[in-house]
């Protein structure tokens, strides 16, 4: 048994054991090792301030693959195996790196509180692809605030730096003696430990999906996380980790994206980056939507299944997973089970999991072209916003008639919810948009939504019926791909 | 070759993108240094009956836990006038306001014992709205006035057309990236040593000494840098600041301040909301021929700026246009929020959207284009350019900014596509806007319109220099290096701009009222110039030859390309390192304190009258805007920006602070919505619900051009102030979004408020169809 997480930062060896494993990976680089020029403004994985590379490893493979993530809501204990690139890392021998050196010349600075979180995100992109237009540009920047500069010149310099050869980090850092250390320990059990306050914290980090289940088993009430970006967020807030966690980081299995037989079929760990290329082909419509999940830094370490578990109305994925009959599987010690999603919320945060269980895998039946699909989501603002609304609207029809409806709504109640009465009232009627009104006051009938910071109750009731006009508007006359 | 007019980069971009630029919290920890934070009030309103922190003080780690009783001298402060208290003494005034203090070992220390700080309170309704406090006449100081042109109803009586309302408008956080930030260090015999995030460090010394009781003497305050400042670090870096010194008072050890996000939104005031009365007449052609204005400022719970603020509000009213008869009355309501403070624009942006808002009015009334309004009202060159409070717009070019910008954004033309595509696009509805911008600058309280500088040469030829102005990312450390440079002909790396620091610049003004460069770049100016006297009058005896007949002549001496030489002889020349150096062996003065105070300005707050600015900014923006008819949301696909900054000394600078303010604007008009619930607790209190501007808001089609005029021969090099106007030009997308909703129908765009949120739209768009299906958007021009 291993007490103790290994990981690489710039290139320095670090081990990691008792109290630290728990820190956020910002607080560790900031007073653990001084490495201060990672800033820290929300803790809460909305501003990118804090955002750092972290380089993993797939199995056999020779390279880590570097991402931009929020340092301030990854826990150290998330880490094993990595190599995390700071803005101190960048530098050799005194050089900018190409990004740096635009930013410089383009002005892209102002106050500089936000400057190496941009800096490191536009490493990121160009880590992943080595040449972006200025809209990839944009949406792979969507999780960088700044108050000073309004984007222009950060954007100028994103455009500039590409004239520039890019040294990649696995030059930089090359990454074999890393790997190799690695290597010794990949099949170790993990489990890390701390005491603070006279308060014990444990978390386990398995290889093997067995032993994920055996830990759950003997600790029911554990908190399981993969991204963590939303336990991330109320440690910071709350100052408190739950006492028991389970972290499926190193667990290969549950991490795989295949299409078959017109499903999506996803491991449970799997990020929504990948999900989000995958459905690219597979589902463009809920592409369009993923693009504005989140940003790229909370995309690429946020999971299908966190999303799910999280069971927040307000999830972004979930009308989606609702009209289209998602199939979760869960597993236990005592064996696995399939549960539809449109089952698995039986209230506000209260789910059909069972204690022990854990989400494995998800089904996701995929539209056909012969049928309309759109989703919504409004936010106050476009890109890295939660919803204060959202939608699924998913239509067969046969002629002009309606054959086939199914409408999910978020936001507007204590879970995500199918509007069955309006579903009902839609089959067989013709779509035209008088139907579509009456369908708005059915479905205003069947939500329940509430005051709060995101929205009036009376907007989303408002929202409610201008989708079902919105859908029509669109999809008149054509069968819309979806 | 000179640098001045050229884009050097910012003075610390490679600190920026390398990490290495030090933020306060970046600085490493001294020894036995305590970590501190506060216990807020979980009220709004009402009396603190009792602290119990029995339980704070055993937890392990804490030091100490502090209340008023025992702050050592002061505890009530503020800028204009003694009415906010430090430490929460019996009365609570809002929710988050500071109660007591803890300082702890270590972080987690800390966030124990502030949990465990026990408050008892007795709670009474808050406060809150400005229609309660309107009605209640819970006003803060006294009614303000700026009038002229007769009895304003007899006016408004006279114009064949009225129009009144009532305007709302949001407030806005800074959102600066840093939080607000201070560590104390004690010293000697009671000094303090305070480092604080602000933008006004000579403040922050009166505010500690006057806590601590002892004399400006004992406290120095440093400001390297700030993440961010935009008026939020001008009066409420004190409180941090403060507790920092109390603790390192206390405890005899250093001591460190840092706010989270959360906290600083919560408890520190941000721009005013705003509630407006209104009134025009005005004639067939759309000239406004009598305006009546009463501003009513949400102040929150104290004074702190808002006079000032107000004040800048009724000097605004007119924006770019020319008021016959003018009526601007403004009150500042007390409501149970913190103290709202200073934002880029500083009251000028309420008041230049309200007047936006009557323009774009009186154009759908008159069913007239909204520009063909403004062309109308526009203040003229050589007539009807004398402002309501007396001061003559002198070299206005607001009437060629307008022209200049309708013709290269091509607005008429493509307003006659907007109609074209409302009348028949049934998803979306667009708008296009053209509003003016003309801001005032220097301080309206006159004593504030002065810097001092010190400049320091060494032996080396290099040069220090340090001023009253705080860096917070506007690049005034940057242009005051390159004034600099020039004065001595040499290269920008050659001179530094050194923390500012109130040891070595006494008395300052805080950054604000965009004229720091104007009034700390020409101090330095100044300094550098005494010491060139000295030098030229030591290089010109080296420089001459007896024997040739060249006599010694200080006139002739130049300084360029980091040498001096005698323009009668150029090919001689003395490197600018050993001419320093053998000035000092020779017992010249190597530095000097220039000083400067803004000529010519005066403003009478009784009469409401008077010369309060130096000079004017101006410019111009067209906005277009596509909103989602049935969810409301908005996207701004196309702006173009027109704005008059004078000779840019930095136009990398300059440009960053016209599209940053610009952003910025359109962020507090369009997105950015603060939220309380029924107690008067801020919901909205980190990015994750308070919105600003995200990347992909920047419009795609983005157009910035500076205009082509350089008269602005008072002001420093030619330069205009650069800071605050452009934020103004975000008010373009507001009007946008009134005239896109007046293609819906003149009902849906008379009641938008600011901001103009997705929300809103939809509620403006919704209330069209009351009584009928809201899906009934008819398109049309009104």
């Amino acid at each position: 048994m291993r007490d103790h997480l290994l990981l690489f930062i710039n290139g320095q060896r670090h081990e990691v054991r008792g109290r630290d494993a728990f820190l956020s990976l910002s607080d560790y680089l900031r007073i653990r090792c001084g490495l201060v020029g990672t800033k820290i403004v929300c803790s809460e994985g909305d501003c990118g301030a804090c955002t750092t590379l972290i380089g993993r490893t797939a199995a056999s493979a020779a390279e880590f693959n570097y991402k931009p993530l929020d340092s301030c809501i990854q826990f150290l204990f998330q880490l094993d195996g990595t190599h995390v690139v700071t803005v101190e890392g960048l530098r050799r021998d005194g050089t900018l790196n190409p990004v740096q050196q635009a930013m410089v010349d383009c002005h892209g600075s102002q106050c500089g509180f936000c400057t190496p979180g941009f800096v490191m995100a536009m490493t990121g992109l160009l880590e992943e692809q080595e040449t972006v237009d200025e809209h990839q540009l944009r949406t792979g920047l969507t999780g960088n605030l700044c108050r000073c500069t309004g984007y222009t010149p950060i954007l100028e310099a994103g455009m500039k730096c590409q004239d520039a050869e890019h040294q990649r980090l696995g030059e930089l850092y090359p990454a074999e003696p890393m790997l190799a250390e690695f290597e010794r320990v990949a099949n170790d059990s993990l489990q890390l430990e701390s005491q603070s306050f006279g308060e014990r914290q444990i978390a386990c980090c398995p290889v093997a999906l067995d032993d994920a289940l055996e830990f759950l088993a003997a600790n029911p009430n554990a908190t399981i996380v993969a991204g963590a970006t939303d336990i991330g967020v109320r440690a910071n807030k709350a100052h408190q980790l739950p006492p028991a966690i389970l972290d499926l980081n190193r667990i290969a299995d549950l991490e795989f994206v295949k299409a078959e037989y017109g499903e999506l079929r996803c491991g449970a760990r799997t990020s929504w980056t990948t999900l989000l290329a995958a459905f690219r082909q597979a589902a463009p419509e809920f592409a369009r939507i993923l693009q504005l999940f989140g940003a790229p830094q909370i995309r690429h370490v946020g999971t299908i299944a966190g999303n799910i578990a999280n069971a927040s109305p307000i999830a972004d994925s979930l009308p989606f997973l609702f009209v289209m009959e998602a199939t979760l599987v869960l597993a236990s010690k005592s064996g696995r089970r399939e549960v539809n999603i449109n089952e698995f919320y039986h209230g506000y945060k209260k789910l059909e999991l069972q204690p022990g269980e854990l989400i494995v895998e998800i089904r996701i039946p995929l539209p056909s072209e012969s049928e309309l699909l759109r989703l919504y989501k409004v936010s106050r603002r476009r890109d890295l916003d939660i919803s204060g609304f959202t939608a699924a609207v998913r239509m067969q029809l046969e002629g002009d008639a309606i054959k086939q409806a199914s409408i999910a709504f978020g936001a507007v109640g204590p879970t995500v919810l199918r509007a069955k009465q309006t579903e009902r009232f839609l089959v067989g009627e013709p779509l035209t948009l008088e139907t579509m009104q009456t369908a708005g006051d059915i479905a205003v009938s069947e939500v329940t939504p509430i005051d709060d910071v995101r929205g009036s109750a009376e907007y989303r009731r408002q929202l409610t019926r201008n989708v079902l006009l919105k859908f029509y508007h669109q999809t008149q006359g054509n069968l819309a791909q979806v | 070759m000179p640098s001045v007019g050229t884009t050097i980069p910012h003075d610390s971009a490679v600190g920026h993108v390398t990490g290495q630029a030090f933020y306060l919290d970046d600085v490493a920890a001294m020894a036995g240094e305590l970590h501190v934070g506060f216990v807020p009030s979980p009220i709004a309103c009402g009396t603190l009956t009792g602290i119990d922190a029995t339980a704070a003080r055993a937890t392990r780690g804490v030091v100490a836990v502090y209340t008023v009783a025992d702050v050592p001298a002061h505890n009530v402060f503020g800028p204009l006038a003694a009415d906010e208290p430090f430490l929460a003494d019996q009365r609570l005034l809002y929710v988050g306001q500071p109660v007591a203090i803890v300082a702890a070992e270590t972080r987690e220390a800390l966030y124990r014992g502030i949990a465990a700080v026990k408050l008892t309170c007795a709670e009474e309704p808050p406060l809150l709205s400005l229609e309660e406090s309107i009605a209640q006449e819970r006003y803060l100081g006294v009614e303000r006035r700026i009038a002229r042109g007769g009895q304003i109803d007899a006016e408004l009586a006279k114009a064949p057309h009225r129009l009144s309302g009532t305007f709302h408008i949001g407030g806005q956080e800074q959102f600066y990236l840093e939080s607000q930030a201070a560590i104390a260090y004690p010293g000697e015999e009671g000094q303090m040593v305070v480092h604080s995030s602000t933008q006004n460090p000579t403040e922050i010394q009166t505010v500690v000494a006057e806590m601590l009781g002892v004399g400006f003497h004992e406290v120095v305050c440093v400001t390297k840098r700030m993440g961010g400042g935009f008026g939020g670090k001008e009066t409420q870096a004190a409180i941090p600041a403060m507790m920092a010194a109390l603790v390192a008072r206390k405890t005899g050890r250093a001591a460190r301040v840092i706010f989270d996000k959360d906290t600083d939104m919560i408890s520190t005031g941000k721009r005013h909301p705003y509630l407006v009365r209104w009134e025009v007449g005005f004639e067939r052609d759309g000239r406004i021929h009598a305006l009546k204005y009463d501003f009513f400022s949400n102040g929150g719970c104290s004074l702190d700026l808002s006079p000032s603020i107000l004040e800048r509000t009724l000097l605004h009213a007119d924006n770019a246009y020319y008021i016959p008869h003018a009526d601007f009355r403004g009150r500042i309501c007390f409501t149970n929020l913190p103290s709202n403070t200073a934002f880029r624009g500083f009251g000028g942006p309420q008041a230049m959207s309200a007047t936006e808002n009557i323009i774009e009015s009186i154009a759908q009334h008159l069913a007239l284009d909204a520009y063909d309004v403004r062309r109308a009202n526009v203040y003229g060159v050589a007539e009807r350019n004398v402002t309501p409070y007396g001061q003559i717009v002198e070299k206005n070019h607001l009437p060629e900014i307008f022209a200049q910008l309708a013709a290269s954004s091509q607005y008429h033309a493509r307003r006659a596509e907007i109609a074209r595509r409302n009348a028949t696009d049934p998803l979306t509805l667009r708008g296009l806007a053209l509003t003016g911008m003309k801001f005032g600058i220097s301080f309206t309280s006159k004593f504030l319109n002065q810097g001092n500088a010190l400049v320091n040469l060494y032996t080396d030829g290099t040069v220090q220099v340090s001023t009253g102005g705080t860096e917070m990312g506007q690049g005034l450390n940057t242009k005051i290096r390159q004034l600099v440079a020039d004065e001595f002909g040499l290269d920008p790396a050659r001179v530094r701009l050194m923390p500012t620091s109130t040891e070595k610049n006494n008395n300052t003004s805080p950054t604000a009222a965009s004229a720091s460069t104007d009034l700390n770049g020409a101090a330095a100016v100044r300094a550098c110039q005494q010491i060139k006297r000295r030098l030229k009058k030591f290089a010109a005896e080296r420089l001459s030859d007896k024997a040739e007949g060249l006599t010694p002549s200080p006139r002739h001496v130049v300084f360029a390309e980091n040498a001096v030489y005698d323009s009668r002889r150029p090919e001689l020349r003395i490197a600018f390192g050993p001419l320093c150096d053998e000035a000092r062996r020779e017992r010249v003065d190597l530095g000097a304190r220039g000083f400067f105070a803004t000529p010519g300005v005066d403003f009478n707050r009784d009469t409401g009258r008077g010369t309060p600015f130096f000079y004017y900014t101006q410019g111009a923006a067209a906005v277009e805007v596509a909103i989602d008819r049935f969810t409301g949301e908005l996207t701004i696909p196309r702006a173009d920006l027109l704005i008059d900054i004078g000779r840019s000394i930095n136009p990398g600078v300059d440009r960053g602070q016209i599209i940053g303010g610009f952003i910025q604007g359109m962020g507090w008009v369009t997105a950015e919505a603060l939220t309380y619930n029924a107690k008067g607790a801020l919901l909205s209190h980190s990015p994750t619900t308070y919105k600003i501007p995200a990347v992909t808001d920047v419009p795609l089609d983005f157009r910035l051009a500076l205009f082509d005029y350089n008269d602005n021969v008072q002001n420093i090099r030619r330069s205009k102030a650069v800071g605050e106007p452009p934020l103004m030009l975000g008010i373009a997308a507001w009007a946008a979004v009134k005239n896109a909703l007046s293609y819906a129908s003149a009902e849906a765009a008379t009641f938008l408020s600011l901001p103009a949120t997705g929300e809103e739209i939809l509620r403006c768009l919704t209330t069209v169809a009351a009584g009928q299906p809201v899906h009934s958007f008819k398109g049309g021009t009104p």
